[in-house]
């Protein structure tokens, strides 16, 4: 069952419907939104869930956060200067949708509704925003996050998979462990530190690649750029076995790797195989025309 | 946007889409596009969801467009079509289609019918701009009867069928709707005439 | 009879064939109604509130039957749907080419369930950017063993236009669901596909030398105004990365030309086709 509490109303329209056990508010809509500064508003949803919630929210504008809370509650906090803006919420069963879109006439500024969240630890959570940020820290569900624009960033994520798309935005991933990551981006940086799982995807075009860890959990890791350089900082004992390869870049390492039998064609100074440790992970680190640098700490 | 082809047929524009012709697919949406938008926006009151309804009527008719053999008439299989997607559409936002039981109003701009009816009436035509709103203010499972019946000329057979209750319900649910008009029109054309 | 028995009857009174028992018309001026029933008839001529009521939800019910088709959509709508009609193949062009969809290697499967409605076009057309890819990059490499002369496939990337280059004339058709699964209406397209086998070497010739002279890829054309319709102010910056993931593909491609034994270049190309539909679909994602 869902409450609405809602503080600092703004002075529009309000409509209120009730429909079984899901309490729906909208937000009437202004034809047109003059320039000058609006009273900021801030609404608050509170949802009763189960194990596994599933939250999902998306908006136009307006970044998102989110921080683990209760285990049986989900709260959203959503921040907006306009009435130009719809936000429709939902709840069935353990899915909670949060959906905010521009309204007619509404611009980038009118549009922008910032959300704040908490939910259960296992949550599995979904956001979507253009310009973002977007962050999420320390869940232990799946994780998606897409941005156009928006700089993601993740931390303190372990058991869950991991899936982040931006088009410029720059990703971040601080300590994820044990799950399956995939990062994409056009033209963002990604930044990995601390991030190991069974599989790590890493891929930008011309944004660039920096890893800070030791490649463990004998996971598969590919990185790979198009012109960005890609650069990895691994720990004295990492153990992996390493194919680095630039088509037209040069590739460097800074520390011995025992060379190794592979199929693999290998020119010098555009491309290197070789084990360290054990080599219980795979790594394999590729770029059209990107530098590559593995260095060790 | 090209005009339509002067003497074409809708039969014509039919089979010239089934061809893959893109000014058939033109000339049968600029013939239908005024009913079509106009329900959609009858029924969610919200030009911007009703234009993406809208579109997404016309994309599931041309996409089936190839296996209309005229048994019926076109208009009618696009004009069910688009209420189809209408419903689909407030069904997933759990929006009542038609209200099982009395609705709770708590609408206190229009006050109770009898405040209005022994003092003004609705002779002579209705504003049609007063009855848009009026019907953009019924709740959701009233509109979508009224809108069904009085504006899109569905019989209470087809409308049980589509939105999934009984015969009774709708006719019940039109008289409702109606009642509620006859309330808001005649509040509305009391603020009126005090503002002159 | 009461007013209340006369209201509950009322709306069959009014919605009933005119063939039944009751037949209700009114004037303007006054509630004049002939019926078959007498009671009905004598209470109505006897109240003036119930007359007053019959009357008026009669006119309400008339006048909302004017407001069928009374509004007209944006010119929007329609370039929505034609563009989603090309998208799909249901509008035929002469040249085309229809590949099958497949999923791409690696996109991450949260795309296929977030599209919006307004943009399902570019899904298909995501999908065929990866088909396209593979589909030249795996022919190319036997055409060009073939052609293959050191001294004339020099080509220097940086003067080719920016803008192009997908294989020529291919479009995509594809049902709703993104690029995660062969689309329904994709058996015409693999019926053409498979009576035009020719058309496979032609494909990967014309792209080598589109790499070199490229023509204006319709795709990115109709991807742009589509962007230029519902985002405005967007269209500068997914101009500005298609520009660079188009220059990606073709430098890439152009390095294969000639060195077309370097497997690993091979896939950078498979590789840069798999990030321009990965552009395409974060478009669909956010252009409103």
């Amino acid at each position: 069952m869902a409450s609405i509490h809602l503080t600092n109303l703004h002075p529009g329209k309000l409509r209120q419907a009730s429909l079984g056990k899901t309490t729906v508010v909208t937000i009437a809509l202004a034809t047109f939104l003059s320039s000058a500064a609006l009273a900021e508003t801030k609404k608050e949803y509170r949802y009763t869930v189960g194990p596994n919630a599933n939250v999902s929210v998306d908006t136009q504008y307006g970044s998102i956060s989110v921080k683990p809370g209760n285990s049986d509650e989900v709260v959203v906090t959503a921040t907006f200067k306009s009435d130009n803006v719809e936000i429709d919420q939902q709840q069935n069963g353990n899915r909670i949708e949060i959906d905010s879109h521009l309204l007619h006439g509404a611009n980038q500024q009118a549009g922008h509704v910032d959300y704040e969240l908490q939910v259960p630890p296992d949550a599995t959570v979904n956001l979507h925003s253009s310009n973002g940020p977007l962050s999420v820290e320390r869940l232990k569900g799946d994780i998606t996050l897409e941005g156009s624009d928006a700089v993601v960033n993740v931390s303190n994520v372990e058991n869950g998979h991991v899936y982040v798309q931006t088009m410029r935005g720059s990703i971040t991933l601080t300590n994820v462990r044990n799950g399956h990551v995939e990062i994409a981006s056009i033209s963002g940086d990604l930044n990995l530190k601390s991030v190991t799982g069974p599989m790590v995807q890493a891929c930008t075009g011309s944004g660039k690649i920096f890893y800070d860890g030791d490649f463990g959990s004998s996971g598969n890791y590919r990185f790979t750029t198009h012109s960005g350089d890609i650069e990895a900082l691994v720990s004295a004992d990492v153990s992996a076995d390493f194919r680095v390869h630039s088509v037209t870049g040069r590739v460097h390492h800074d520390f011995p790797l025992q060379p190794k039998h592979s199929q693999f064609p290998v020119h010098l100074g555009r491309s290197f195989v070789g084990t360290s440790g054990k080599a219980a992970s795979e790594v394999v680190l590729r770029s059209f025309s990107g530098k590559i640098r593995l260095k060790q700490r | 946007m090209t005009d339509p082809k002067p003497g074409i047929t809708e039969r014509e524009a039919i089979e010239q889409a089934q061809q893959g012709n893109e000014a058939a697919f033109e000339v049968l949406y600029n013939l239908h596009k005024r009913r079509v938008y106009s329900l959609c926006l009858r029924m969610v009151s919200n030009p911007v969801q009703a234009e993406d309804l809208a579109q997404e009527a016309f994309l599931q008719l041309f996409r089936k467009i190839a296996t209309f053999r005229g048994e019926s008439a076109f208009s009618t299989w696009l004009h069910r079509m688009t209420v189809n997607v209408v419903l689909m559409q407030l069904r997933k936002k759990n929006l009542p289609v038609v209200s099982l039981e009395e609705t709770l109003e708590t609408d206190d701009q229009f006050p109770r019918k009898e405040f209005g009816a022994k003092d003004v009436k609705l002779t002579g035509s209705i504003d049609r701009m007063q009855l848009q709103r009026a019907i953009d203010r019924l709740p959701p499972g009233y509109k979508s009867v009224f809108v069904l019946h009085d504006i899109e000329g569905f019989e209470h057979n087809e409308i049980a069928q589509m939105v999934g209750c009984s015969v009774g319900n709708s006719k019940s649910q039109l008289h409702k709707a109606r009642l509620k008009l006859r309330d808001y029109l005649k509040f509305m054309r009391a603020e009126k005439a005090k503002t002159g | 009879m009461k007013c209340s028995d006369v209201e509950q009857v009322l709306q069959e009174l009014l919605d009933g064939e005119p063939d039944s028992a009751f037949e209700v018309c009114s004037s303007e001026n006054t509630a004049a109604m002939r019926l078959a029933a007498p009671d009905v008839e004598a209470h109505l001529k006897s109240c003036p509130a119930c007359a007053e009521l019959a009357a008026d939800l009669k006119l309400i019910s008339n006048q909302a039957h004017q407001l069928a088709a009374s509004e007209e959509p944006p010119s929007r709508v329609w370039v929505r749907i034609a563009a989603e009609l090309r998208a799909e193949g249901l509008i035929t062009e002469p040249t085309k080419i229809e590949p099958v969809s497949i999923r791409p290697a690696f996109i991450p499967a949260l795309i296929a369930s977030r599209a919006r409605w307004s943009a399902w076009w570019l899904a298909p057309i995501a999908a065929g950017l990866i088909v396209a890819g593979s589909f030249v990059v795996s022919h190319q490499a036997a055409l060009q063993v073939a052609r293959h002369t050191p001294a004339t496939q020099a080509t220097n990337p940086a003067t080719v236009s920016s803008l192009n280059p997908a294989p020529a004339s291919v479009s995509i058709p594809g049902p709703k669901t993104a690029a995660a699964t062969s689309p329904a209406g994709s058996e015409p397209a693999r019926q053409e596909l498979a009576q035009k086998p020719a058309r496979a070497t032609d494909l990967a010739g014309r792209a080598a030398e589109d790499a070199v002279e490229p023509a204006p890829s319709d795709e990115d054309q109709q991807f742009l105004s589509v962007v230029s319709t519902m985002a405005p102010y967007t269209r500068a910056s997914y101009k500005n990365e298609l520009q660079a993931v188009n220059k990606d593909i073709l430098e890439t491609q152009a390095y294969v030309n000639q060195n077309p034994g370097d497997m690993d270049a091979r896939q950078h190309l498979i590789d840069a086709y798999q990030q321009k539909a990965l552009l395409y679909q974060i478009a669909m994602d956010h252009v409103q």
